[in-house]
């Protein structure tokens, strides 16, 4: 889906390019080609910081490793350049997956510190060794000649780098817009909901990591040719630094900002490096440093979204954004038809879920103890209890967002507990979450879209290209707006979800897991929140989707919808499962009543919840 | 026997280094879970500071309390300058903004001292030989302050009501608030934790290690990864990770190659991330919610 934005944006800069070499001092387009060949790398920084939450403090190290291998590949065994230059990336690729695999599964600190330890030992191991040439490097590199033209000029290679740039931008630009980039930003949003929608994060930040790293070989290949000496500077801190800040001022995640962000530093590093010994006589070595680092702390106190954020205040300021609201209606219609119907699924009455023996323990505290339950296609089972009793728990260790200290789960027959929230939606069932998970930065329309990722199939190198993704983009944006239209969202669907009141956000979570196209939903307090006529369509909603064969579990602190609406009742206390029956029996179940209405008169617990629930029996 | 001997003995000495700084980093952390990447230039900076005031005429004892104090003030100037600031502290922004500020210092440092290495005056005490291993004043008294400062802190953490709210502050921030400690408060007092035993651990290794404007980075990367086998939150394991880690390095560079000295730090790190991401000597952590 091409912007209007992005197309003048691309004009301008292919403009700028063609002119620059043309207008500006021999000395100025020496500084522009390093721009250049830096900005593909800080745009693959960007991409790993802006979309996979990831910092890589040794970006130069890939850049440097796609430096050597090229040097190596056509001083030595004169390959021809473009085959080297494959061969460079593919070698820079393997690494970052070597190393990725076991640091992008941990939080954020490992990776950073990793590259940074991988960039002095790709250092080390340059000086060190004979086959890289030492201290002193690997020259003699040749400048690229293609139809037997040599691009040996400032303005030459300048103009050679030129298409390389775009074509990086916009391959950026495409993956931040595809189906990978909209569940990733998710997964910047609330890790844990993605997860639940089917977003296995771990293998798209690995993927965006090796992509990044493609992109800082690439800059490293045409350094390599352009300086035509590679030493193991080119794997240093500062030049690692260099395209962080980089990526860091113009913006994280967008695309432009990386080119602009290079510029902006390059021009930086060059002033530094002529104004600092003006100001500090004898100063020598990588002085401009003072000037990264001071710009570095400036952006993240006072504008953390870097140029681009400032670029979009001038905007804001400039145009007012208009303020057309329309409410849209859950739909009042008194149709009782099914819903959500899915060829393939379990027929109605076959167990979906099977959870034996689950007990979790939180040090002493055992919160969930020894629970064992079924939930059948075509049910509507709920789960009740007092505060504390471990519902939520329960519904985090079925889902897998908490591995269960024991006992075991089984959905369709297949093992989950203990695996991560993305298998059990792989699965089909998925869940909403009693405190909100929105993702913020998101339209409703967006959140919803990344409720269809696993009925998408569209991997990075098909975002990438746009075209081939293109009629799966438009299926997935048709089959959110058909989910946000049953939730009566559509009005708001291109609200950002940040604004929408507190109920309506809870009613986009519910069109998010339907999108999804469970056979199980669990639902944690889906009623919270909800306006009366709200709550009853939603009720109504529950039932057709029932009537279509979905297992659905509920957890709801309104007693009266719960017995109302449901199938069986489970009634957890204390950790404990103390009754599973029908509405009608669990109403009369003498454990029941005793531990809602504290007959047990030593037992204190009992007894708040009673008021508790006498409580929201006024309420309602 | 008498070579494993010394390079036991030399993997000690730097590893007691590496610890105090590891401490650092589990202080900041455990408060504000924050990586303090400016940790290792709390110790450039501090050797530094201590060989110009040696070097101003100061007697050592003093230049050592000068440049200690000078470093904790900057660490909790860092914080409130740059830390406390910061509305929504991400893990990405938080080590963008560490990596500024320590970035600053390393060009300060660049400028007022200049490229080259220096090494501070040797503590008083003359070499010994035992059992054939030869033993440097210096490395007596950076094994000897590093101990003391050592339980000082394990002292402090553990037995000081203070010490203890500052643990819990992470998980229990009312529980601390009880006790008088507000996070605003606790954090600032982490960094000056951590600047004052970085800046203990940057002085002592001076007269053997040398100070420059760039040690940091090495310094700062090893100190993460031993607060790392340690698990990242307990000053136990940072001070074990520390000595581990400096044996194990100078084992390497003995029996192996000295030129691979500096990649063991990463391979551990890497190690351990795989096989134990809860640190080597911790207890399984919970799975993350």
């Amino acid at each position: 889906m091409p912007r209007r934005g992005d197309v003048i944006g691309l004009g301008l800069f292919v403009v700028f390019c063609v002119v620059f070499p043309l207008v500006a001092p021999g000395s100025l387009v020496n500084v522009g080609v390093y721009a250049m060949i830096y900005a593909i790398a800080a745009t693959g920084l960007s991409l790993l910081m802006g979309l996979a939450g990831q910092v890589s403090l040794g970006h130069a190290a890939f850049f440097a490793i796609g430096a050597y291998a090229q040097a190596i590949l056509v001083t030595r065994y004169d390959l021809y350049g473009v085959l080297a230059a494959v061969v460079a990336v593919v070698i820079a690729m393997v690494v970052a997956l070597l190393v990725g695999i076991p640091l992008l599964r941990l939080r954020g600190h490992y990776l950073a510190l990793a590259t940074l330890g991988l960039g002095i030992i790709v250092t080390v191991l340059a000086t060190e060794s004979e086959f890289t040439g030492g201290t002193s490097g690997i020259y003699g590199i040749g400048k690229p000649e293609f139809n037997s033209r040599t691009y040996d000029s400032p303005q030459e290679f300048f103009w050679l780098l030129t298409p390389f740039v775009v074509v990086a931008v916009l391959l950026a630009r495409n993956v931040v817009q595809s189906r990978i980039g909209r569940a990733l930003g998710a997964v910047n949003d609330s890790e844990v909901a993605a997860e639940t929608l089917g977003v296995d994060t771990f293998r798209l930040r690995l993927q965006v990591f090796v992509l990044s790293a493609a992109y800082a070989a690439v800059s490293g290949i045409f350094f390599a040719h352009w300086l035509a000496v590679v030493n193991p500077n080119t794997a240093n801190f500062p030049l690692s630094v260099k395209f962080l800040l980089m990526a860091v001022l113009g913006g994280l995640g967008t695309v432009w900002g990386a080119v602009i962000g290079a510029f902006g530093v390059e021009f930086l590093d060059e002033g530094m490096r002529e104004l600092i010994p003006v100001l500090v006589p004898g100063a020598v070595g990588e002085v401009q440093l003072i000037g990264f680092g001071v710009v570095l702390v400036v952006i993240v106190v006072f504008l953390p979204g870097g140029l681009h954020q400032a670029w979009r205040m001038v905007l804001a300021r400039v145009r007012r954004p208009s303020g057309d609201v329309s409410e849209g209606r859950a739909e009042a219609t008194e149709d009782d038809s099914p819903v959500m119907v899915r060829e393939g699924r379990p027929v109605a009455g076959s167990v979906l879920l099977e959870v034996r023996g689950l007990t979790k323990q939180f040090g002493g505290v055992t919160a969930v103890d020894d629970v064992t339950l079924d939930v059948r296609a075509g049910e509507i089972l709920a789960l009740i209890g007092p505060n504390g009793a471990g519902k939520t728990t329960c519904f985090n260790m079925v889902s897998g967002v908490l591995a269960p200290t024991s006992g075991t789960v089984k959905l369709n027959g297949v093992r989950t507990d203990g695996r991560k929230p993305h298998i059990f939606a792989q699965l089909r069932a998925t869940r909403t979450f009693q405190n909100l998970q929105v993702f913020r930065s998101a339209t409703v329309l967006g959140n919803v879209m990344v409720g269809r990722h696993l009925r998408a199939r569209s991997g990075l190198l098909r975002g990438m290209l746009v075209l081939p993704a293109r009629a799966e983009e438009r299926a997935v944006a048709d089959a959110a707006y058909e989910v946000v239209r049953l939730v009566g969202l559509e009005g708001e669907r291109h609200r950002p979800a940040g604004e929408l009141p507190f109920g309506r956000q809870r009613l986009m979570e519910l069109a998010r897991a339907l999108a999804v196209e469970p056979d199980l939903l669990l639902l944690d307090e889906p009623m919270a929140g909800l306006s009366s006529s709200e709550r009853r369509a939603l009720a109504r909603l529950l039932r057709r989707l029932r009537a279509g064969g979905m297992g659905i579990v509920l957890v709801e602190h309104d007693v009266e919808a719960v017995l109302a609406l449901a199938d069986r009742v489970a009634v957890l206390d204390d950790g404990r499962l103390i009754a599973l029956g029908s509405p009608e029996e669990i109403r009369t179940d003498p454990a029941v009543v005793a531990a809602y209405l504290g007959v047990d008169e030593d037992d204190t617990a009992a007894r708040a919840a009673a008021r508790e629930l006498a409580a929201q029996v006024e309420e309602t | 026997m008498s070579d494993l001997l010394q390079l036991i003995f030399s993997g000690l000495s730097i590893g007691a280094v590496y610890a105090l700084i590891a401490v650092g980093f589990v202080a900041i952390f455990t408060v504000s879970e924050v990586i303090n990447l400016a940790q290792g230039e709390f110790a450039a900076l501090a050797g530094l500071v201590a060989i110009s005031a040696v070097g101003s005429g100061m007697p050592l004892p003093v230049a050592l309390v000068v440049a200690i104090a000078t470093v904790t003030v900057v660490a909790v100037v860092m914080e409130r300058v740059t830390v406390a600031p910061v509305k929504r502290l991400t893990t990405l922004t938080s080590i963008i903004l560490t990596l500024g500020v320590s970035t600053v210092l390393k060009a300060l440092m660049l400028l007022i001292w200049g490229p080259e290495g220096k090494g501070l005056t040797p503590f008083p005490g003359g070499d010994l030989l035992v059992f054939g291993v030869s033993i440097r004043a210096q490395e007596l008294w950076i094994l000897g302050i590093a101990a003391v400062v050592a339980a000082a802190v394990w002292w402090f953490y553990e037995r000081t009501i203070v010490g203890k709210a500052l643990r819990a502050c992470s998980e229990q921030p009312i529980a601390a608030r009880l006790v008088g400690i507000s996070p605003k408060l606790a954090t600032m007092l982490a960094f000056g934790i951590a600047g004052l035993v970085g800046a203990i651990a940057g002085v002592i290794a001076s007269p053997v290690y040398f100070s420059s404007w760039d040690s940091g980075l090495s310094l700062g990367l090893k100190g993460f990864v031993a607060a790392t086998l340690g698990g990242l939150v307990s000053i136990r394991g940072a001070l074990l990770g520390g000595v581990l880690l400096g044996v194990l390095e100078s084992l390497v560079a003995g029996y192996v190659d000295t030129g691979l000295r500096d990649a063991v730090a990463f391979v551990l790190l890497i190690v351990v991330l795989v096989v134990r991401p809860a640190g080597v000597f911790g207890r399984h952590a919970e799975a993350r919610v």
